[in-house]
């Protein structure tokens, strides 16, 4: 299989560099995979799960925030505030922050604060969900 | 010449004084340590996000949007609403530091309040990140936004979402038609930069392609770039739906990457101050104990020549007295 090369950045890390040979990820209607030899295009991702194949078969697994990604001619660079192995997710933690979250959101607030507290809420959720995952396989 | 108990005094105070520039030396050199590890994480993120946005912008259709400021309604305004994102620190005590970052901002906002070229009028309104940069300019009489409590230490992406949020909500309300931001760059260990980045409104894809040309005729860029420039591009699902995503992680990525930079700034100017201050410290210490010294030897020598003096003027009087008894004698 044709292989590409994909950054996947972090805003405190480099979460991956190097070849893979399928990325998918959380668009706005519902998952989209990217193979070699896409067209060039920048998309936004949402909060979710990535996923992509390395050169060995072998799928490697990323709990992401909100961000942007672009696809180049011979390489894919995608841009997230964090990003997380699930493995490296503490279920219980996140569920702590899916409990705060949701407390949050049932609180009186601004509208900024209501995006926000929403974001984190889908984030927390999504890192449970990964977490939980992890532990099934 | 002061007495030594006072000298004496003065060097302890002094001393204690050191102890305080030393113990917030190795405090910021540790902050310091911190805040450029989180400065070369984030790196990668803030440079490749830098391009992307290039890139993106370059290939962006020319649509008329909120976000360009060129809509019919943003061209006939008279009155431009800027606002300045400023950082500085939450504490003194880190030379000229928030100085630098506070005069400028003052140059940029006495500036503006004159009327632009075009003949717009300009509003400002202050954001102003850091205790200490809110009490220069609440202390000066300037409006500064109220409930916009942020603090410098230790950034975090959350804080940085959080003054996207408010900036954008904002901006899209239409209460704001410019956003600058006004932060100082760590060029490295020895010099820091005051420098003002124009976050809103975004640049249109004729100002990306003007300034491309500009930097390939610097020799800055390499002139393969212009065939690249009209490469079809897909915006998915359409540019205008892309846009917000686009300003809420520009916003976002940009203002933390300052934060963090305007951090590690503050804690190597910090660190600077103290070690010189500590410096200082040493170089009176030494004087003072030198002119110490002088004065307890001068006290010694008088006591000295006090004593001797003392004790010559009594053998004298019993010589005297010796001589006058000889004489009784011998009579």
């Amino acid at each position: 299989m044709k292989q590409f090369h994909l950054r996947v950045l972090a805003c405190n890390r480099v979460f991956y560099e190097g070849e893979c040979n399928m990325l998918i990820f959380p668009s706005f209607d519902g998952e989209m995979a990217i193979m070699a030899g896409h067209e060039q295009m920048s998309t936004a991702i949402e909060v979710g799960e990535i996923r992509f194949r390395l050169p060995d078969d072998t799928w490697m697994r990323a709990i992401v925030s909100d961000g942007l990604l672009k696809v180049e001619k011979t390489k894919v660079t995608v841009l997230v505030y964090s990003a997380e192995k699930p493995e490296e997710i503490d279920a219980f933690l996140a569920e702590q922050e899916m409990e705060k979250a949701k407390e949050q959101l049932s609180q009186k607030q601004s509208i900024v604060e209501y995006h926000i507290s929403r974001a984190n809420l889908a984030h927390a959720m999504a890192r449970l969900r990964g977490a939980r995952d992890s532990v099934n396989i | 010449m002061a007495g030594a108990k006072e000298i004496q005094n003065r060097i302890k105070s002094i001393q204690d004084t050191m102890k305080i520039t030393k113990a917030m030396y190795l405090m910021s050199s540790m902050k310091l340590r911190k805040a450029k590890e989180k400065l070369q994480d984030t790196e990668p993120y803030f440079f490749a996000l830098e391009e992307e946005i290039t890139d993106i912008l370059l290939h962006f259709p020319s649509i008329e949007d909120i976000f360009f400021d060129n809509r019919r309604q943003d061209r006939l305004e008279t009155t431009k609403k800027r606002a300045f994102l400023v950082m500085t620190g939450d504490k003194g005590m880190a030379g000229a530091y928030n100085h630098n970052v506070l005069k400028e901002a003052q140059r940029l906002i006495d500036e503006s309040e004159v009327q632009g070229p075009d003949g717009k009028k300009y509003e400002n309104r202050l954001f102003v990140v850091g205790e200490l940069g809110r009490a220069h300019f609440r202390g000066r009489g300037f409006p500064i936004e109220p409930d916009f409590y942020f603090s410098a230490n230790n950034p975090t992406m959350h804080r940085a979402r959080e003054i996207t949020g408010r900036l954008v909500e904002l901006y899209k309300d239409e209460q704001l038609d410019e956003v600058y931001l006004i932060y100082t760059r760590m060029i490295n260990s020895m010099k820091e930069e005051v420098s003002m980045q124009q976050l809103l409104p975004l640049k249109t894809n004729e100002f990306v392609r003007a300034e491309i040309r500009e930097k390939i005729e610097q020799g800055l860029l390499n002139p393969e770039v212009i065939d690249e420039m009209d490469d079809w591009y897909l915006f998915y699902p359409s540019p205008r739906a892309i846009l917000e995503t686009l300003v809420y992680n520009y916003l976002t990525g940009y203002i933390y990457g300052a934060l963090v930079e305007s951090f590690a700034s503050e804690e190597n100017a910090r660190m600077m101050a103290m070690q010189s201050a500590t410096d200082n410290a040493n170089a009176m210490l030494s004087e003072l104990s030198i002119e110490y010294n002088r004065v307890r030897q001068a006290a010694i020598t008088q006591e000295i020549t006090e004593v001797i003096s003392g004790a010559k003027a009594l053998k004298k009087k019993k010589l005297a007295a010796q001589k006058r008894k000889k004489s009784q004698n011998t009579k």
